[in-house]
């Protein structure tokens, strides 16, 4: 017989600690997963979304480092606005390395009867591409196709110009003055990426063709990129480092824009780790709405393990451990989805890399990404965790007298402090999460307080709604009485339902919103006064003669011209513009070169918001005003002393005054205007606009353009209904991510509605019976039923509808800064779908529960 | 604190009330009652008398709203909620008549966990000679679904007794149980509480149980109506 010990004489009596827990936990879940499937499925698809977004992104934007050379055509680029280097300037950069150089500008392609079409022409040099290849239709040596051959310069060109101008290889336009033959259709360019995102086709040429051209004038907007390779003997970082600054130093005034192979695209680098945030953060909505998943189960599951609750404290566990071996269990589960969902997620970018590739114009390659798996990890179990302490925390104070009892108590209504606590504590921690790894921590702030602001809002409404229920007068009806009080009874699934279906609602609403506003912006009806076309380069010295050539073809209609050139803000005050701390909405003003103006008058559409406007006749200091929003943005003060970079020379003006500026009227304007004496004699060309006739009688644009390309060779038409529609294919195009990554928010929402659904079963089923066996048709239990789903799918719908237009108003009009569209019919289309969808996935568990006989069923009850 | 005191359980004018608002109501009526260490007591009563009550009472399962509550020497209202919960697994077992074992624990681990719970090295081996001694020596390994009713509230006497408690308490512990299963399990606790001088409160409908005790206390509506030696007890 095994001879007791008493506990306090054990010699080795030890506290227990995260061991005992860790094993208990462990032994728990020996049982299996049974019940926790909508919950892991709810974490995984978040955390699935949120290491997708960051394993394609960290391919990206690895695949930008390694190919950077490629990019960038060489290990650093040096590029002019307006005009070509000076003896010096090349002698500094010949004495480093082996140089090449392009020229890029947009010019028309005139094909006489055919048309005209804006093209990007880039005239390349003889050792272009000095890295990577050009392929070309068909495919051959490239000196050959640009050479000069029976009085025409030879070209190849992008696939669309051919198909926008019925052109086929062999034709010949004219570009400027010259002849060029287009010989073959370009196919890939090495370094394409690092030229941005064009208006118009690539036009391949050389440079003799481009000077044969005469598109290069004093002042025409071309800019000039010089490409260095270093020697093979010194390609480090550090030396390559060292070249940079010494052109900085030593050639101060070149007032070049420098770019290293670290740094081939920053303005895509920029832009996709932005719109990886958007994504990330639509990421994070699926996990936190799958949050509502993990909680709803976590609540069941403490339900299921009351009485073991109990019996582990009759043997004398405290509370605290009691929750401590569930919550460790449960976050056991947690790291099982977490897991699921990182495998997927890394996986991803494996699987669709074709697609990526197909549709960015970037290197991509497929990649592990450990640290960004790390984070999507910490989202996933932060929020199991911040879901989960509340239910199981109630746990704490269980009564054991539950186990004397046939049923146990109901769950205190408030969980003790230390839960709350712990619960805040991982909610910030989430958000610092978000916060802290955020592109733009200004856009995560405002979306975790539009989350908060919802959740809050929906809680509400679920508390509201049960309030309201139980105290409106019994319906005579029994089905609608039934429904009612089925709606606010204990375990009632308003809270449940009205999260789920609330958050999916609101996104889906929101994000209808978006679309609707981005489309009419982007595609609706132009206003009146809104210009059909821009035309760069007009010579100064041609500017009356093309008033009159427009005044001739759009009779009536309004015109614009104004002095324009390019120029980079190279200090301000003493402080040099790259480092000045600019706001991310502003940082652009920083990078490169910008176009800048002079006028007399204030611009029309522009408003001086501080300061004072300078005198018609002034003749002092040079004077600049900016656009008040961008100026607040780099910390602009008036008085300010700003030096520019303009043709080569660097030219400092005082700051006279700040401007509002309404882009949208879509008519000129710049961020900075000078006083006109500031460049008096300085060669520049114009910038001019044309609107629509009022009575629609002028030209139309294409006779326009046609008539254009034979009076001014050297004018380049920008149709503004062309660029837009360049814009859309790009959001078009991200616009479908956005959709894929909602959609499995969306996903994760209907897991928790169906989830919520399924787990009301069990009560169900007892309600269903014992109705059937008091003589209720099924009709009568269905129509129970479907009129209390209906209901709350309803006032969640409404609610949800309503916060996602918040949240949508408020990422419209705050965050893209575009005028909100109030079309409600996707929402109301959203809310309808959701409130059928409740009902249906409802029904259908009632339907196969009334199927039976209810004897089978009582007998288990 | 004195392990094992002359008076093992006391209670004076205790009073409890269950429930809200209009549903409360008012089971025990001041009772006061002093149990001997080493002494079987049962509690008897109809339905509703507030036994089981009582028992929680005795157990730190439910705190009197007012009166005092001795086990053991210590007064368990000086105790709060995880101090009760410790205490328990320290000196009361609890033997209950839906047998309450985790489901997904065997056996072994089952009458392992209070003393696990309470950090002994040795908690395994402890089990399995707790089981060997109620005679499931060969179902250790067995989930509580596998076992048979009897064998479950075995090892719910095992798991009770493994810590060695100054104090066993019994709600209805054959009230599941078939006859002569009943009458095993009866046995079985009896001959453990004389084995290590436990004291045993037990509470049931069943007068030949009750009368194997040696002292029966008889409520009814929340009072003691009679306090006997086992002989003298009437229906």
């Amino acid at each position: 017989m095994h001879a007791p010990v008493k506990p306090s004489q054990s010699p080795t009596y030890r506290a227990p600690g995260i061991g005992l827990v860790l094993r208990l936990a462990i032994r728990d879940l020996r049982a299996g997963l049974r019940g926790f499937g909508i919950f892991i499925a709810c974490l995984a698809l978040g955390v699935m979304t949120i290491a997708a977004v960051a394993s394609a992104s960290r391919g990206l934007t690895e695949g930008l480092a390694r190919e950077g050379r490629r990019i960038l055509g060489g290990d650093a680029a040096f590029s002019l606005i307006h005009r070509e280097a000076t003896p010096p300037e090349l002698a500094f950069l010949t004495a480093r390395g082996t140089v090449s150089s392009i020229a890029t500008m947009r010019g028309m392609a005139n094909a006489g009867e055919k048309g005209a079409a804006l093209v990007e022409i880039k005239a390349v040099d003889a050792a272009y591409p000095s890295i990577g290849t050009v392929e070309t239709d068909p495919q051959a040596p490239l000196p050959g196709l640009l050479s000069q051959r029976d009085g025409a310069y030879g070209a190849v060109a992008d696939p669309v110009l051919f198909g926008r101008l019925d052109l086929k290889p062999g034709d010949i336009v004219t570009v400027g003055g010259a002849k060029i033959q287009l010989r073959a259709n370009l196919v890939s360019e090495p370094d394409k990426i690092a030229a941005g995102v064009g208006f118009g086709p690539r036009l391949l040429m050389s440079q003799d063709a481009l000077r044969a051209t005469g598109l290069i004038q004093p002042g025409s907007l071309i800019r000039w990129t010089y490409r260095l390779q270093l020697p093979q003997t010194a390609t480090s970082d550090a030396e390559l480092e060292k070249v940079i600054a010494d052109a900085g130093t030593q050639q101060r005034d070149a007032g070049w824009e420098i770019r290293s192979r670290a740094n081939a695209a920053p303005s895509f680098q920029r832009n996709l780790e932005r719109f990886t945030q958007f994504l990330t953060l639509v990421g994070l909505t699926a996990l936190l709405v799958g949050g509502v998943g993990v909680a709803n189960a976590v609540r069941r599951f403490v339900e299921a393990k009351k009485l073991d609750f109990a019996t582990m404290k009759a043997v004398g566990a405290a509370g605290g451990r009691v929750v401590a071996i569930h919550l460790t269990e449960v976050m056991l589960v947690a790291a099982i989805g977490t897991g699921v969902g990182l495998l997927l997620g890394a996986a991803a970018p494996f699987g669709l890399g074709a697609i990526v590739q197909s549709i960015l114009p970037v290197p991509f390659e497929p990649t592990l990404a450990p640290g960004e798996l790390a984070i999507a990890a910490l989202y996933g179990l932060l929020t199991a965790f911040v879901f989960a302490i509340i239910p199981l925390g109630r746990a704490h104070d269980i009564s054991v007298s539950a186990l004397f009892r046939d049923k146990v108590e109901p769950d205190p209504r408030h969980p003790r402090a230390i839960y709350l606590v712990l619960c805040a504590l991982a909610l910030a921690g989430l958000a610092g999460v978000a916060i802290g790894f955020a592109y733009e921590r200004r856009i995560a702030l405002i979306y975790i307080g539009v989350m908060f602001g919802v959740f809050l809002l929906l809680r509400a409404v679920s508390l509201g709604l049960m309030a309201l229920a139980r105290r409106i007068p019994r319906p005579r009806r029994p089905a609608l009485r039934m429904a009612l009080a089925n709606s606010h009874r204990p375990g009632a699934l308003t809270p449940a339902l009205v999260l789920s279906l609330g958050l999916g609602v609101a996104l889906l609403s929101a994000l209808s919103f978006i679309d609707v506003s981005l489309t009419r912006q982007l595609t609706g009806a132009l206003p009146d006064k809104a210009p059909s076309f821009f035309f760069l380069d007009v010579p100064s010295r041609d500017s009356e003669r093309f008033d009159a050539f427009l005044a001739a073809e759009r009779p009536g209609a309004k015109t614009e011209r104004v002095p324009m050139m390019r120029g980079r803000i190279v200090s301000v005050n003493q402080t040099r513009a790259e480092d000045i701390k600019a706001s991310e909405q502003s940082a652009w003003v920083l990078d490169g070169d910008r176009g800048i103006t002079y006028a007399a008058a204030l611009p029309e559409g522009s408003r001086v918001a501080a300061g004072e406007w300078w005198p018609a006749d002034y003749r002092g200091e040079p004077l600049v005003s900016f656009d008040a929003q961008n100026a607040a943005g780099i910390g602009l003060k008036i008085g300010d002393r700003l030096t520019v970079n303009v043709l080569g020379r660097n030219i400092t003006a005082r700051v006279a005054n700040f401007r509002t500026v309404d882009w949208r009227s879509f008519g000129i304007n710049f961020v900075m205007v000078f006083s006109p004496n500031t460049f008096a004699g300085a060669p520049h060309t114009n910038l001019a606009t044309v609107a629509t006739s009022p009575d629609g009688k002028g030209a139309t644009d294409a006779a326009l353009m046609r008539r254009l390309a034979l009076d001014f060779p050297a004018v380049t038409a920008v149709r503004v209904k062309d660029a837009l529609e360049a814009v859309n294919t790009i959001v078009a195009q991200l616009a479908m991510a956005i959709r894929g990554a909602s959609g499995l928010a969306i996903a994760a929402s209907l897991l928790v509605l169906g989830g919520a659904l399924a787990a009301g079963q069990r009560a169900r089923l007892y309600d269903a019976m014992i109705l059937k066996t008091l003589g209720a048709t099924r009709r009568f239990i269905l129509s129970s039923y479907a009129l209390e789903y209906a209901a709350i799918g309803f006032v969640a719908a409404v609610f949800g509808v309503l916060a996602g237009t918040a949240a949508g108003w408020g990422i419209v009009t705050q965050v893209m800064r575009i005028e909100f569209v109030s079309d409600p019919r996707g929402a109301i289309l959203v809310a309808t779908a959701a409130v059928g969808v409740t009902v249906l996935f409802g029904l259908i568990g009632t339907i196969k529960i009334l199927t039976k006989a209810p004897a089978s069923h009582l007998r288990n009850l | 604190m004195s392990e094992k005191a002359v008076s093992a359980i006391e209670l004076q004018d205790v009073h409890l009330s269950l429930g809200r608002g209009a549903a409360r109501v008012h089971i025990l009526k001041g009772v006061s009652v002093s149990l001997t260490d080493g002494e079987a007591t049962g509690l008897v009563g109809p339905s509703g008398s507030g036994k089981s009550t009582l028992l929680m009472t005795m157990a730190g399962l439910e705190r009197p709203d007012s009166g005092l509550v001795k086990v053991a020497g210590q007064d368990l209202g000086a105790l709060d909620e995880d101090g009760l919960a410790i205490f328990r697994g320290r000196h009361i077992g609890i033997v209950f008549q839906s047998f309450h074992l985790v489901p997904t624990m065997t056996a072994r681990e089952n009458v392992a966990l209070p003393l696990e719970l309470a950090g002994h090295p040795d908690a395994f081996a402890r089990a399995e000679a707790e089981l060997r001694n109620v005679g499931l020596g060969h179902r250790m390994d067995h989930y509580p679904a596998q076992l048979s009713g009897g064998e479950q509230q075995r090892v719910a006497i095992a798991r009770a007794v493994a810590p060695d408690p100054a104090i066993l308490v019994a709600d209805e512990p054959t009230g599941n149980l078939d006859e002569s299963t009943g009458r095993a399990i009866v046995d079985l606790i009896f001959a453990l509480k004389r084995e290590r001088g436990a004291t045993l409160v037990l509470v049931t409908h069943d007068l030949s149980l009750a009368a194997l005790c040696e002292r029966t206390i008889r409520l009814r509506s929340g009072v003691i109506e009679a306090e006997a030696e086992a002989e003298t007890v009437v229906a």
